[in-house]
């Protein structure tokens, strides 16, 4: 109880935000070079779901504009982070990650002017199309995208110096796995912060005001239009990063793997870690990174082949019914929950 | 005259008009359910494949086609009903983001479900008429027995469901409820029976438009509905949600600018067209193209 | 802000608004000068809503200019109202509802404070520093009305009459100079009224305020002039006094033929 309300009000200032951003990336890093390489794998990819789930938090939950288009957005950035790569081999990750968040944003900005005239269904359904037309869209392009079948290029991996630091040297592969989850989690704590900073903000704020009453908000001063293509730029430039981040990871930019089904896969991990608040972003984060883990168990549990048609895809039935099953139970989702459960607390403890 | 008849721009019409009568019957099934519950149904794609599935499947064990799509109509009335009663209902005055999450959520569940019950594969639906193009001379006319049947099929469907609407008793009720649920409850309308009703007819109206789809081009997979749901929904978003022949009338001419740009400028455009449609319609008349102007409430 | 004491605060000059063949206002004139109190009164449907719309840019007229001739500004859009010291309040309440109460009053002052998203992703100290002065702001004016022990709640937590108070302290944050009342009297009790009379009439000292109102009792001792709108037109100005006295009036509110 004392801990979380130091942490609470931790986030209030900014020195705060950078203190917390900077011991959870510390731990998390201790984290990675604690655990099996197969675990590091699946650290490195959550850390890009949570970039992408901050980024629609913040614009599904925060700014309240549905969008079940920013896997359209991450493609922009795997895309841009594959062709950058391919022509120039030799360049440093870090200028991958910045013009991919660029063009993620430029994509943001292109969806966003148009779609601040829409509201509630009439958005969700324009981000679908986006998404939709996205994927045959860069199917198309040919020769730049690599038509159906993607760009492949080098993906990350460890410089020398890591892979003395951290154990085996001789272990290469080793080392590169742990070196790609400890950059993924570097970058998230960064788009953490840099997030925790926004949310605590007075551009923040003009977001939840738009969401809560446009009317009383536009009295307030704030300009409805500029807030939501704000929103949205920011949110696509998330999405751009994480984009390129599974795209670092995996050497592989494929059009198929940024369709609506990771769309939803995002959109119901944010729902059930708890929409439009960081802390349910970061618990969306971490069971991204178990998702893998727990269908595969439960595969096993129920004795499925993974190949099968029901084993393959028993995670997309399990996300939409966790989706459907939250929305209708508890729509805050488990950061709401635990609000709840610490407020009963309190509660008991006052009487 | 069959010159004109197998001309560039009429061949492109009539291709474009085939499509466009099945996008006309998805927005119209969707019309149906925001009339009423106001709800976007961003699962009718996938439960319309999935009505599809039940009935067509039946082909492989040797029942005739027309059988197969009756089990399929009935599949999605069942499917229709059930939604609105055990996923829809509980989302009635809710924030309008529920709803949508849910739906997607649903969508979900449809599609994973399909793939793990009859695989992903496209299976090709043996086609009951003919889908060779007739020929006038040495040329062809883009018409078939089977394109003569989709277009014919949707227009009756669509005069089907507007003679319901205007001219039985159900109609009325159905009418009275979507536009006033209060009065028609205390004049004696079973409301929620009409909302229920209203979807069991939607899905079965999805239904027939994801048959025609499956068999007239690219088989049925789980996500075959997917790129034709975001027109029918453009469609039905240009009509402003509330028009049945706004909507229609929308998805024809998406049908048809869709052929004449994969025929004139690149076949790479054609998925964004309608998003550019729907942007530029949005620009011009926020409230949809068919719909009366409302002024901000404030 | 400059403010030249001669000049009215708000002036509707000749306002026309038609609603397809409806005609929502004809003709409308009038305007509000600083440290005055101003009434708009009328039957119901007689145009109040939509003359106050129009004085805050919601609805632009087909015919006629709203301008602000003491704040040098003509015609703004509703989000350039705030900065050029122009508060409204709405119907209701009008809080947001997943807000704190204090959080709510700070969102009075967003056109005040600085920082865009940029400044906002970065943290920036400047955007830090206004923050925290709009906080102590807002704790002032929570103070200043007397509710600020309920500055930690929800608005669905707290009474009606201070949720209408914080609305109130909401529109004063940035120490507007044109204060727009949209039925401040609605759902208040005996008690509740009377401290918003005298509210009010502090406020009178720094600032214009137009008010839209239906009962008669509490803006008839309150105002220093009344409008009178009956189907869109103005027809009666004047002090309650001489407003009371009119003829027009009477038949207006009691349905009489002229």
């Amino acid at each position: 109880m004392k801990i979380t309300q130091i942490l609470l009000r931790l986030r209030y200032s900014s020195l705060g935000r950078l203190v917390l951003a900077l011991l959870g990336t510390v731990v998390a890093i201790c984290v990675v070079l604690l655990v099996s390489a197969q675990s590091d794998t699946y650290i490195a990819n959550a850390g890009a779901m949570t970039i992408a789930i901050l980024g629609l938090s913040l614009l599904t939950g925060w700014s309240g504009q549905v969008s079940i288009g920013n896997s359209g957005f991450m493609a922009v950035g795997a895309f841009t982070t594959g062709i950058w790569a391919n022509h120039h081999q030799s360049s440093p990750i870090i200028i991958s990650l910045l013009l991919s968040i660029l063009t993620g944003a430029i994509a943001g900005l292109l969806v966003g002017i148009p779609a601040t005239r829409l509201k509630g269904p009439y958005l969700a359904g324009m981000t679908l199309a986006f998404v939709t037309a996205m994927v045959p869209f860069i199917q198309s392009l040919g020769k730049l995208t690599g038509g159906s079948g993607g760009l492949f290029f080098a993906n990350l991996s460890s410089p020398s110096w890591f892979a003395n630091l951290s154990g085996d040297p001789q272990n290469f592969i080793v080392a590169n796995y742990r070196w790609a989850a400890t950059v993924s989690v570097v970058i998230t704590g960064v788009a953490y912060y840099f997030m925790s900073n926004l949310f605590a903000s007075r551009a923040g704020r003009a977001m939840r005001l738009v969401r809560d009453n446009d009317v009383a908000a536009e009295l307030m001063g704030v300009n409805l239009g500029r807030v939501r293509v704000g929103a949205f730029v920011i949110s696509a430039a998330y999405a751009g990063l994480a984009g390129s981040l599974v795209a670092l990871l995996s050497g592989v930019a494929r059009a198929d793997n940024f369709g609506l089904a990771l769309s939803i896969e995002i959109l119901s991990l944010l729902v059930l870690g708890g929409i439009g608040t960081l802390s349910g972003a970061l618990m969306a984060g971490l069971l991204a990174a178990y998702a893998s883990t727990l269908i595969a168990k439960l595969n096993a549990l129920f004795g499925l082949n993974p190949y099968s048609n029901l084993g393959s895809n028993s995670q997309g039935i399990i996300f939409g019914l966790l989706l459907v099953v939250t929305m209708l139970t508890a729509p805050q989702g488990m950061a709401g929950l635990l609000k709840k459960i610490s407020h009963l607390r309190a509660r008991k403890e006052a009487e | 005259m069959g010159a004109f008849f197998t001309s560039r721009i009429v061949s492109d019409i009539l291709i474009g008009a085939a499509q466009g009568v099945l996008v006309g019957l998805i927005a119209l099934s969707l019309v149906l359910i925001w009339q009423s519950t106001h709800v976007l149904n961003f699962a009718q794609g996938a439960m319309a494949m999935f009505a599809a599935f039940c009935g067509m499947t039946m082909l492989e064990h040797g029942l005739n086609y027309w059988v197969c799509v009756l089990i399929s109509l009935v599949a999605a009335m069942l499917l229709g009903g059930v939604t609105e009663r055990v996923l829809v209902r509980p989302l009635y005055g809710k924030a309008e983001i529920n709803s949508i999450v849910v739906m997607v959520g649903f969508l979900g569940i449809l599609e994973s479900g399909a793939s793990s019950i009859w695989s992903g594969m496209a299976r090709q639906l043996t086609s009951p008429l003919s889908q060779t193009y007739f020929t006038l001379g040495s040329k062809t006319l883009y018409l078939s027995p089977f394109s003569l049947f989709q277009i014919g099929s949707a227009l009756t469907l669509m005069l089907g469901v507007a003679a319901l609407f205007r001219f039985t008793k159900i109609g009325l009720q159905l009418r009275a409820s979507a536009l006033a649920p209060e009065v028609s409850r205390l004049l004696g309308v079973r409301v929620s029976r009409m909302l229920t009703l209203g979807w069991i007819i939607s899905s079965a109206v999805g239904a027939f438009a994801a048959i025609i789809i499956a068999t007239s081009g690219s088989g049925l997979f789980p996500s075959n509905m997917d790129g034709f749901f975001v027109f029918g929904f453009i469609a039905a978003a240009i009509g402003g949600l509330e028009s049945p022949g706004g909507a229609i009338l929308a998805g024809l001419l998406i049908g048809i600018i869709q052929t004449f740009v994969a025929d004139y400028l690149s076949p790479s455009w054609v998925a964004f067209t309608p998003v550019l449609i729907l942007v530029l319609s949005q620009l011009v008349r926020p409230a949809g193209i068919f719909t009366k102007n409302t002024t901000r409430r404030l | 802000m400059t403010t030249s004491p001669s000049l009215p605060h708000l002036k509707l000059d000749n306002i026309s608004i038609r609603f397809g063949g409806l005609h929502a206002l004809s003709n409308v004139s009038f305007d509000v000068h600083s440290g005055e109190i101003v009434g708009l009164i009328g039957p119901n449907g007689a145009g109040k809503t939509t003359a106050f719309n129009v004085a805050c840019g919601f609805i632009s007229p087909n015919e006629g200019a709203v301008s602000y001739p003491a704040l040098g500004q003509t015609s703004l859009k509703p989000h350039q109202l705030a900065r050029a010291g122009i508060a409204r309040t709405l119907q209701g309440v009008g809080l947001f509802d997943h807000m704190t109460v204090l959080e709510n009053v700070m969102a009075g002052g967003q056109s005040r404070a600085h920082g865009g998203v940029v400044a906002g992703l970065l943290g920036l100290r400047s955007a830090a520093r206004s923050e925290h002065s709009l906080r102590a702001d807002a704790l002032a004016q929570l103070d200043r009305l007397g509710i600020s022990q309920f500055a930690a709640q929800l608005p669905s937590a707290i009474p009606y009459g201070i949720a209408k108070k914080v609305s109130v302290a909401r529109s004063l944050v940035t120490n507007p100079s044109l204060l727009l009342l949209d039925e401040p009297a609605s759902g208040l009790d005996e008690n509740e009224l009377s401290e918003f009379a005298n509210l009010i009439t502090q406020l009178r000292e720094t600032m214009a305020v137009l008010l839209v109102e239906h009962n008669m009792d509490f803006v008839m001792p309150l105002v220093d002039r009344l409008v009178v709108l009956n189907f869109g037109q103005v027809i009666a100005t004047g002090t309650p006094h001489e407003v009371r006295a009119n003829p027009d009036v009477l038949a207006a509110y009691l349905g009489v033929d002229q």
